[in-house]
């Protein structure tokens, strides 16, 4: 009978999944989604494309927040940069998308760079500051760019066609957010099996021990600040291409916000984590605009006016209340379950 | 000159301001060592409270004040009492999480409480204008100089010669130790809560008075980071200081090089000081580096 989840070696311990049926459920679950933009209509399919592009900027800033332990308030700011960049390159210059979204990720890397040099060699919260004083030194330095970003006019971006397989329908773009969300989750999944992913876990639980045992903290701090912002760059270009229009009022501060939600609803430090907690929040607001409409039509057009301040209500409360009552997030939630259901009726 | 001496005062006005509220971080930071993100929404709930005592109860000037404080008051202890304190002992990174869900939820209370346009503060005072030599001055931007000044002292005063001063800085030194001698931790953490939502909450009436009240005020608490990162997290006076230093880089820099650099001027000088000084010019406590 089996009576629980263990690891007997350490192979075991860095194997991508636990257990072979992970595969054969994974694979259903992805040919599941290949199929859903031809079934869903456009409403809930808008839904999908969200759910899939904020999968790949959550887990990037998973890397940090989740991996590394580091706050960051800004990451944003580097949304915004991959959006810019992905529009100057393929928009501006008419450059082919692949190298536009390499651009999108390789440039809020090398800004991230110059944020994070002086910021990550202290020790405590000041990443938190500095990132949140760039997301708005950004927005300043992109309006006042006019030769380059056409400052508060903003760029339109066109969906790309790569080879020759065009991704303007909604159904074909949200396949090529399904491919970068799959990409996305299987590097940094495969970042968190190697050496760096270890070294980042090690630091993020104890920096003193890191440190003695060879970790060299600063540079390892930056490598994931940097991996960092590259994944959320090429975030911020597909959102910036669902958008079909980049502009800095396009990305609000509160991206910022519903990013570090996602990680703590979900549960920090997990993929699996940020993927349910990307899909609760983007969810949520109307979940709960549902819930209300019940009652009254008043709190429905509650909704329609103040929704932006409801949002942003919704996330500070999910965020006290996960952190006070669930603080493992759903993931922990997930693993009590799943205990529950192997030792029932035992306790363990 | 004269323009040079206009950026001046009305830097030095706007950076009393920046000060009162860095001062605010900076108590909470000396007694419970966490990074208050909610510092700016706190502010402007104070300013709007004001507001509303003003066009409900009465106008008069004295009336508004007491009001005010006592509204910052209960603001800040119920704060602490219902959001902070059942967090104590939890990892830093999560209480901070804390104040910045806090931070959005008082940013997004004030439409659904109050409204989205913006309100003048009217009682009286602190518009009309002054001239010295070919210099005009607001009253209220003389007044919010003044104020910073008279707390500055009152607050040295207080760390330097109260008991409970005295008992703060133990609490914020070594809080084990401080319990050991029969310090009340949380009663520590409740006052300056309490104090801190009062000394921001008055910035943020200074600001209503001299300029308007609106949804957007939040971001003077973002303007108070660089204030009380230059003059040091953990030194009240340093932060108050430095959100002048501040308000005249932010106004020179506005002035000589370009609207667009009044608004990054103090966020730069964030990261110059986390260079050069990151614990700031006053700043005690050594910052480790890595």
């Amino acid at each position: 009978m089996r009576t629980g989840d263990f690891k007997e070696t350490y192979g075991e311990l860095v194997a991508l999944v636990d257990s072979p049926p992970v595969w054969l459920w994974s694979a259903v679950l992805i040919a599941g989604l290949i199929v859903a933009p031809y079934l869903l209509n456009s409403y809930a399919l808008s839904f999908l494309m969200i759910i899939l592009i904020t999968v790949v900027g959550a887990l990037g800033l998973n890397i940090l927040t989740g991996y590394t332990g580091l706050i960051s308030l800004g990451h944003v700011g580097f949304l915004v940069t991959g959006a810019y960049a992905y529009a100057v390159l393929v928009s501006k210059y008419h450059m082919h998308p692949l190298i536009g979204f390499l651009g999108a990720g390789a440039v809020p890397a090398l800004v991230s760079l110059i944020v994070g040099a002086p910021s990550l060699r202290l020790k405590g919260l000041y990443l938190a500051i500095t990132t949140l004083a760039f997301s708005f030194i950004i927005n300043t330095v992109i309006l006042e760019a006019r030769w380059l970003t056409n400052g508060a006019r903003g760029i339109s971006v066109q969906r790309p066609e790569i080879f020759g397989v065009s991704f303007d329908s909604d159904p074909a773009f949200t396949h090529l957010c399904l491919g970068f969300a799959i990409l996305t989750l299987f590097a940094t999944l495969n970042i968190r099996r190697s050496r760096v992913g270890r070294a980042f876990v090690a630091i993020r639980d104890n920096d003193t021990a890191a440190r003695v045992m060879g970790i060299n903290l600063h540079a390892y701090k930056l490598f994931a600040f940097v991996s960092s912002a590259f994944i959320t760059g090429i975030a911020g270009a597909l959102y910036g291409i669902y958008l079909s229009f980049v502009s800095v009022e396009g990305f609000p501060f509160l991206l910022s916000i519903e990013a570090l939600a996602i990680l703590i609803v979900g549960g920090l430090g997990s993929a699996l984590g940020a993927v349910l907690g990307t899909i609760l929040i983007v969810l949520l607001p109307e979940a709960t605009r549902m819930v209300f409409g019940l009652f009254s039509a008043q709190m429905d057009a509650l909704f329609s006016t103040g929704a932006q301040e409801l949002k942003s209500m919704l996330y500070g409360l999910v965020i006290i209340l996960f952190l006070r009552f669930q603080p493992r997030g759903l993931v922990g939630a997930w693993h009590d379950i799943r205990r529950l259901w192997v030792n029932w009726p035992l306790r363990y | 000159m004269q323009y040079l001496i206009q950026l001046l005062v009305s830097g030095l006005a706007i950076g009393a301001i920046y000060g009162l509220i860095a001062m605010g971080f900076a108590v909470i930071y000396r007694s419970t060592g966490l990074v208050n993100f909610a510092q700016g929404e706190m502010t402007m709930i104070v300013a709007y409270m004001a507001w509303t005592i003003s066009t409900t109860i009465s106008g008069n000037v004295f009336v508004v004040a007491i009001g005010a404080i006592l509204a910052a008051i209960v603001l800040g202890l119920v704060i602490e009492r219902v959001v902070m304190r059942p967090m104590l002992g939890e990892p830093v990174f999560a209480t901070v999480m804390v104040t910045i869900g806090l931070a959005v939820i008082l940013r997004s209370s004030i439409n659904f409480i109050w409204d989205a346009y913006p309100h003048g503060l009217d009682i009286g005072v602190g518009r009309s204008i002054i001239r010295i030599g070919s210099i005009g001055v607001r009253t209220g931007q003389i007044a919010v100089i003044a104020m910073l000044l008279l707390l500055l002292a009152a607050i040295w005063a207080f760390f330097r010669y109260s008991k409970f001063g005295i008992a703060m800085r133990a609490v914020a030194a070594d809080d084990r130790t401080a319990l050991l001698m029969g310090i009340s931790a949380t009663r520590v953490h409740s006052i300056a809560w309490a104090a801190s939502s009062v000394i921001a909450g008055i910035a943020g009436v200074f600001f209503a008075l001299t300029y308007d009240l609106s949804p957007a005020m939040f971001q003077l608490g973002l303007k108070a980071f660089p204030a009380t990162i230059l003059g040091g997290l953990d030194a009240v006076l340093g932060s108050g200081l430095g959100g002048l230093l501040i308000g005249i880089t932010e106004n020179l820099a506005g002035g000589y090089l370009g609207s667009g650099m009044k608004e990054v001027a103090g966020f730069a000088m964030i990261i110059v000081v986390l260079m050069i000084r990151p614990f700031g010019i006053f700043g005690e406590r050594d910052i480790e580096r890595v």
